[in-house]
């Protein structure tokens, strides 16, 4: 490793890298203009897709629920239009031809679940008619166009006797009838909902007496779709203000290029990275390449900075300012770089698709920014024409530096250092109190991905006031033979649930099986409301739904029950899904089914030292032997039964049981398929083995529709968001801990950056922005772009004392070098990223403004408090390098 | 208006290209002259610049000659 100059030993490798670099210039530009033309051609075929599967954690147990029935009883991809009348009601013949017209149009948008379709004017939807001679069937409401009023009005008597239609499909008012329509998950390609719909459900029929309005996920996706081009408007105006920024900053066009260059490589091997393993771009995600590229820039703004600096130390010899600007920079540029691509790595742990995909394509794209920033970076320097030393020696003479300059005075001031000291503590404080109120799924009732007054939010809050809750939450109920949704007392359960969820101020209405059959029992018994209740016996039961279903096809009955009566559900409509909302009421089910169970098996229990003790035993559920297990009986026999007060739980089938929480979930976990329950019970010291038949014919299982999907996602993020946070903050402990040889070095870069994860933290918290599956990727790339700040600095402070051997000197060194450099970059990055709020897509406009303010706070961090702690406690990896020889030319 | 891929892409490097001949033509000759100006009259700052750049400048070119 022969060179003409010298180097400290350590950076011999570094130098000699640097030089070899230029040597093969032909070669390595060849094979990386090859490669990067490869990724650009797979960069321009990527598309924008968003898969609905991959949004969901699969792993979840009611994703796996979800999944199963999403087919026959509905899933998450709902469309719901509404049309509303300004002026009299929908029963006129224009307006109820409107709804037919407007249902068969849907029945005809692509991905649309035929059976799956819910309108008055749809053959689904039934009433039930007594025909001469006592029999009765169930018709659909409309059989076809309406020709008079005589038969609108025959219409309005048959939705005003119907439970299961007034109030659900037609409003209290008669002002409005909604359609609500599934999606295949499958099949759904959101842009040609959205633009099938608008073409053949809003368009033709909207007019000065009809409003049209439509809500749902796939059309709240189809107006994201429809915003998506705003992306390039934000991308095209950070591109010239960032161009202008950095031509003022070198004063030279190649101090605009460089970075350029920089970043447009990293984006094509990116962005070809994606589409090259098979993965797509998500509009909600389009903040995230923006982000990288923004990183890619920051970096390479550092390496032209410290190239100028190099040149005119160098005696403007480019060659030589070229190898030490790469070698000096190469460990904090190569650090900030890995800390960056493995903490993004760290998304790998929460079990959601998209984001898994995310963080392994983030991650080789950060990766790629090695390419182009370091290993091309002296070849493009090489090629480059050198700066005018003119232009060099004037731009250090400009108002930047001078601000710089009085800024790093005031900070490092002994009064500097106690004011930083003191507002850290009081920020610190302040967002503590404030980052309480973060939450984990969506803060608001409106869609948080679109502004409050957009046409899609407009709309489902007038959805909202009309039908009250719309966002559905399906508990299948699963029996455990056939015809198990025949039983009275399943049927009777499934009533009690929906009347005590009722009671939830955020569910809106529900409906299942039982309302069927008690309106069908009214029906039979002269429209009596004594006789609208579940008959007592199974032949009863039977009966009614055979006078309700016969003539229907299997399809059609298939969204109420299974065709073998075997499983059918209870559905939840809500008026929002909201976080706290969602978690509320998803608790209150597993509460009533717990409950329920318990009533079954007869027991009551209570929490005792940490374990779960039998504490009553009810005499209402009688037990008897037949064979090795025991079984509900309905004999005149009061023999002792399977439970006794005072048993402790010691297991539910294989799963041990230790406290209430673990009772609960084992019981869950292990009834869900079994018709015999084995419990073991600690009895007067021994335990005890017992097998009980399943006293219930069906249980209820969690949860399906958009509230049941958004549950598991919010308990996934919940249950991964705190170990993320520890795993990405400890994997930039270790890179720092290898970078500097340190195990203090870290804490002073973590420091301020956990500071300013604080801060956001709690800036999300007050600007009701939650933790969900779009912004949890956002916040962890954001957490490490204050590492590469502090990392620049702290480098450049350790080259510095090497030189001046003294703490104070070093730091001040740093921060009118590096830190100069730092403040460009975080200046004119939180400018650009702040161009984001300009997007007509709420969501992204929020995460551009939150990570504008992340990068400003995590700057601001490395400039004061870094510094100050540095200066204040002479942490031992700085003050040590003093001892060490400066590298001489 | 409707943004398109290409739009965007002939918008920055007509920018950028732009952006380029402005400096090399117009601010670079401009800053020069101002330069000169100010050390013409009398500015300290601007004398030391100049002449510390005509010196770099010979480095320059003996660097370059190496």
């Amino acid at each position: 490793m022969a060179m003409e100059y010298q180097v400290a030993e350590e950076k011999r490798l570094l130098y000699w890298l640097g030089e070899r670099l230029i040597d093969y210039r032909l070669p390595v530009t060849i094979g990386v203009l090859l490669l990067t033309g490869f990724f650009a051609y797979c960069a321009f075929q990527l598309r924008l897709v968003t898969s609905f599967g991959e949004l969901l954690p699969q792993s979840h147990p009611y994703i796996k629920i979800h999944n199963r029935f999403a087919g026959t009883f509905g899933g998450a991809n709902n469309i719901m239009v509404m049309v509303e009348v300004k002026e009299g009601t929908i029963f006129t013949p224009e307006t109820l031809n409107k709804i037919w017209r407007i249902t068969e149009a849907i029945d005809t948008v692509y991905g649309v679940n035929h059976n799956q379709i819910e309108s008055i004017a749809h053959r689904t939807v039934r009433y039930l008619k007594v025909a001469a001679g006592g029999t009765m069937r169930a018709t659909p409401v409309m059989l076809g166009e309406v020709k008079t009023q005589e038969q609108a009005d025959e219409i309005r008597r048959i939705v005003h006797s119907a439970e299961n239609i007034y109030g659900i499909l037609v409003s209290l008012d008669d002002k409005a009838a909604l359609i609500r329509a599934n999606f295949i998950e499958g099949r759904l390609d959101y842009r040609r909902i959205f633009d099938e719909v608008n073409e053949r459900v809003v368009a033709p029929y909207r007019d000065e007496n009809t409003e049209i309005f439509v809500a749902g996920e796939p059309r709240l996706y189809g107006w994201v779709y429809h915003y998506a081009s705003d992306v390039l408007l934000v991308f095209v105006l950070a591109y010239c203000i960032e161009w202008l920024l950095r031509w003022l900053y070198f004063h030279d066009w190649r101090g605009a290029l460089r970075p350029t260059i920089t970043g447009i490589i990293a984006a094509f091997w990116g962005l070809g990275f994606i589409e090259l393993i098979g993965f797509s771009l998500d509009p909600l995600m389009l903040v995230m390449p923006f982000l990288i590229t923004a990183r890619a820039v920051s970096h390479s703004i550092q390496m032209h900075d410290r190239y100028y600096e190099e040149f005119e130390r160098h005696g403007w010899n480019k060659r030589r300012a070229i190898v030490a600007a790469f070698a000096e920079l190469f460990v904090p540029t190569f650090s900030g770089i890995t800390t960056d691509a493995l903490g993004v790595l760290v998304i790998l742990l929460v079990p959601v698709v998209m984001l898994q995909k995310l963080a392994i394509t983030a991650s080789f794209w950060i990766f790629a920014i090695t390419i182009s920033e370091l290993l091309l970076n002296p070849i493009v320097y090489y090629y480059l024409k050198a700066p005018e030393p003119e232009i060099v020696l004037v731009r250090d003479e400009g108002i930047f530096r001078r601000v710089v300059t009085r800024a790093v005075d005031a900070i490092l001031s002994r009064r500097g250092q106690v004011a930083v000291l003191a507002f850290w503590l009081v920020a610190a404080g302040v967002a503590g109190y404030f980052v309480r109120g973060l939450i984990i799924g969506d803060p608001t009732s409106a869609s948080p991905l679109l502004w409050p007054d957009s046409p899609y939010n407009v709309s489902h809050q007038r959805i909202q006031d009309k039908f009250g809750g719309v966002e559905p939450l399906i508990v299948v109920a699963e029996g455990l033979d056939r015809d198990a949704m025949k039983d009275p007392a399943t049927l009777r359960r499934m009533e009690r649930f929906q009347r005590t969820l009722e009671r939830d101020p955020s569910v809106g209405y529900s409906f299942s099986l039982a309302d069927i059959i008690r309106a069908v029992n009214s029906v039979f018994h002269e429209l009596e409301p004594k006789w609208g209740v579940i008959p007592n016996n199974w032949v009863d039961v039977g009966g009614l739904f055979f006078i309700y279903f016969s003539g229907s096809p299997p399809t059609e009955t298939a969204k109420y029950v299974d065709p073998s009566y075997t499983t059918a559900h209870v559905t939840f409509f809500c008026k929002d899904h909201k976080g706290e909302n969602i978690r509320r009421i998803v608790q209150r089910c597993k509460d009533f089914i717990f409950s329920g169970q318990l009533e079954d098996l007869g027991i009551e229990v209570e929490e005792d030292k940490g374990g779960t003790i039998i504490s009553s035993v009810s005499n209402a559920v009688r037990w008897e032997q037949a064979g090795p297990s025991w079984l509900v009986s309905t004999a005149e026999h009061a023999g002792p039964g399977p439970f006794q007060r005072g048993d402790r739980i010691v297991r539910v089938g294989r799963t041990p049981v230790g406290d209430l929480a673990s009772f609960r979930s084992a019981l869950t976990v292990e009834t869900a398929n079994a018709s015999l329950i084995d419990f073991a019970l600690e009895r007067n010291g021994s335990v005890v083995e017992i097998t009980v038949v399943a006293p219930w014919k069906a249980v209820f299982k969690l949860a399906g529709g958009l509230i049941g999907v958004l549950a598991a996602a919010n308990e996934e993020l919940f249950r991964n968001d705190v170990l993320m946070n520890v795993l990405g903050f400890a994997t930039m402990y270790v890179i720092v801990l290898f970078t500097y040889r340190s195990f203090a070095a870290p804490l002073f870069l973590l420091g301020p950056l956990m500071l300013a994860n604080l801060l956001v933290n709690a800036y999300m918290a007050g600007r009701n922005i939650g933790i969900n599956i779009h912004t949890l990727p956002l916040v962890t790339v954001g957490v490490g772009f204050g590492i590469d700040y502090g990392l620049y600095i702290v480098s450049r402070a350790i080259e510095e004392i090497r030189s001046s051997g003294n703490v104070e000197q070093a730091v001040r060194n740093a921060l009118l070098t590096s830190g100069k450099a730092v403040s460009f970059t975080a200046l004119s990055m939180t400018l650009v990223t702040a161009l984001w709020s300009l997007s007509s897509i709420r969501f992204n406009a929020e995460m551009g403004s939150l990570l504008a303010l992340w990068m400003a706070i995590s700057y601001v961090g490395a400039v004061t408090l870094l510094p100050v702690l540095l200066i204040r406690l002479h942490p031992r990896f700085l003050v040590r390098e003093a001892a060490t020889v400066a590298p001489q030319d | 208006m409707r943004w398109s891929l290409g739009l965007a892409i002939t918008i920055v490097i007509g920018y950028s290209l732009i952006l380029v001949l402005l400096d090399e033509f117009v601010a670079k000759p401009w800053r020069h002259r101002r330069l000169l100006q100010r050390a013409r009259a009398g500015d300290r700052t601007a004398q030391e610049l100049l002449s510390r750049a005509g010196a770099a400048a010979g480095e320059s070119r003996e660097a370059r000659g190496q």
